[in-house]
């Protein structure tokens, strides 16, 4: 193997915009994922993302952009959650994943009996990193720029609310709507992450990462950053090794990750093991 | 009804619960700015529920008035902290001592502000007046209960709030931590704070306040430790919680 075979990937514009369309969505998706992880809400980005595959194909269906329905479900269903688990008690795991199962096959219905649009509904379920365009890539990056700045401005007061919303909300901080305003940020997260990874692994995308930094630092900044890194080198390690494999490069990416996670974990079981042998 | 500034907590008529179940029927209390006051009774007799429907977290179904630190709810919140029982926080939350004190300093802020060097000084401030110096960099989570509960006291402390309402604050202290709980009210009743705390633990009750509200499902009867704690109103208050057995060995519950 000489140099010239692995920069390869990097002689094709549409593999550069690849790179730089995985990597944005990596970073954000694993930056918003530690809230995902830190607060349990796995299912909930599951919810998500299976809803805006419906508003996809609503948007196909229309002939609007898809961002727009994508965004109009996701953020319908992070607020729809919110709103019922604060009117009734009660955690439905059961009539959500029952609701949002029922709305995801009503997307495949949509898309596969449409005409022309059933090429589409593979690209959506799996991702299509190599269809990426230059316009895509410019939504891609402001959308991670904004939810990024949000994520930054408003750091302490997403974590006073995630760690004690009792407390906050004893205290009359406006906790409602931090909350909101946290899964709104998550939902956007997953719309622009569809692209790179599909409907199906998306999930991955946000929470393995910020899973595996959790293993490895109990300080919140630092999870924040090391998630965002493990999730950018996941996204590079993987689309590059899906190039030379010739595999689906959202599934490989997810693959990365996962690997990553499990070393991780590995490794502090045997330490674990060590320490107290 | 006009307002009263010299009350922390000014009850009229509540009656409290939720899911449209009712808890609390009728309850009426005072409590004046500096006590240390306690609320007790029976597990299901309404402690928490009146704990959470003053400070917003449970919607009062009927009040004729409701006033904290001589405000509407509303207002008064921000001048009252709640520190919740011990099993309603996540401990393993990556945030640190110093952190979660500087949340205090977040309910006065704006949408937008920023932690201040003020902020900090005024967080480090509390901590060392609580003795909790040394873990400003410690995940909470990695602290014993006390330690814990002196934490959210100083961001109480550095929220500059006037009421301190606990549930259950002895819960999980030892003995020793405990007493030293019961010195840190006195501080804090010293220096004009009022402390409001739900309890079921009699044990501390005549060391720690002076002011005690003895709540079933209503109120019971309301005073001093001395009014309060009688035989007869303890055997009223718990009794038909706890099953007795006779000389014979026979075992009854009481019946109300």
């Amino acid at each position: 193997m000489n140099l010239e075979m692995f920069l390869e990937p990097f002689q094709y514009s549409f593999m550069i915009r690849a790179f730089l369309g995985t990597g944005l969505v990596a970073v954000i998706t694993a930056a918003v994922g530690t809230f995902v992880v830190l607060k349990g809400l796995a299912f909930l980005g599951d919810a998500i993302s299976h809803t805006s595959f419906t508003g996809i194909a609503f948007s196909l269906l229309l002939g609007i952009s898809v961002y727009f329905g994508a965004l109009f479900f996701a953020i319908l269903t992070a607020l729809g959650v919110v709103f019922l688990t604060r009117v009734s008690s009660v955690k439905d795991d059961t009539a959500l994943a029952i609701l949002f199962t029922g709305v995801f096959a009503l997307g495949i219905v949509i898309l596969a009996v449409s005409p022309g649009f059933a090429g589409d509904l593979n690209s959506l379920l799996l991702g299509s990193v190599m269809g990426i365009q230059r316009e895509e890539i410019r939504v891609m990056a402001t959308v991670a720029l904004v939810l990024a700045l949000i994520l930054a401005l408003f750091l302490e007061r997403f974590v006073f609310v995630s760690f004690d919303p009792i407390g906050a909300e004893a205290a009359g901080f406006p906790v409602a709507f931090f909350q909101s305003l946290l899964l709104v940020i998550i939902a956007v997260a997953i719309v622009i992450a569809i692209q790179a990874v599909g409907v199906i692994l998306v999930v991955s995308l946000l929470i393995t990462p910020a899973a595996t930094a959790s293993l490895l630092t109990k300080r919140i900044k630092p999870l924040l950053g090391l998630s965002s890194l493990i999730g950018l080198f996941s996204s590079f390690v993987g689309l590059y090794l899906s190039y030379f494999l010739g595999a689906p490069p959202g599934a490989t990416i997810v693959l990365v990750a996962t690997t990553i996670f499990a070393l991780v974990l590995g490794v502090q079981k045997l330490m674990g093991i060590f320490h107290t042998a | 009804m006009g307002t009263n500034e010299r009350l922390a907590l000014e009850v009229v008529g509540l009656t409290a619960g939720y899911q449209g179940k009712i808890v609390l029927e009728d309850v009426s209390w005072k409590v004046s700015r500096g006590s240390l006051a306690a609320i007790i009774g029976p597990n299901g007799g309404g402690k928490s529920t009146f704990l959470k429907t003053i400070v917003g977290l449970l919607r009062p179904m009927e009040y004729s008035k409701l006033h904290l630190v001589g405000l509407p709810p509303k207002q008064g919140r921000k001048k009252t902290a709640y520190l919740p029982q011990q099993e309603e926080v996540d401990w393993s939350f990556p945030i640190t001592v110093l952190d979660v004190v500087l949340q205090g300093r977040l309910v006065s802020q704006g949408l937008f502000g920023r932690y201040s060097t003020r902020d900090y000084d005024l967080s480090l401030e509390a901590l060392d007046l609580l003795g909790m110096s040394k873990f400003a960099h410690t995940q909470i989570g990695s602290l014993s209960g006390g330690q814990r509960q002196r934490v959210f006291l100083a961001r109480a402390l550095v929220q500059e709030a006037d009421v301190i309402l606990l549930d259950e604050p002895s819960t999980g202290l030892d003995a020793k931590a405990q007493h030293e709980l019961a010195e840190i009210f006195r501080d804090l009743g010293d220096a004009g704070k009022t402390i409001i705390a739900a309890t079921h633990d009699i044990n501390c009750l005549t060391e720690c306040f002076d002011q005690i509200l003895a709540l079933d499902g209503q109120v019971l009867t309301e005073g001093t430790p001395n009014e309060v704690l009688t035989e007869a109103n303890m055997v009223q208050l718990f009794a038909r919680h706890f099953p007795k057995i006779s000389a014979s060995g026979e075992v009854t519950v009481h019946e109300p």
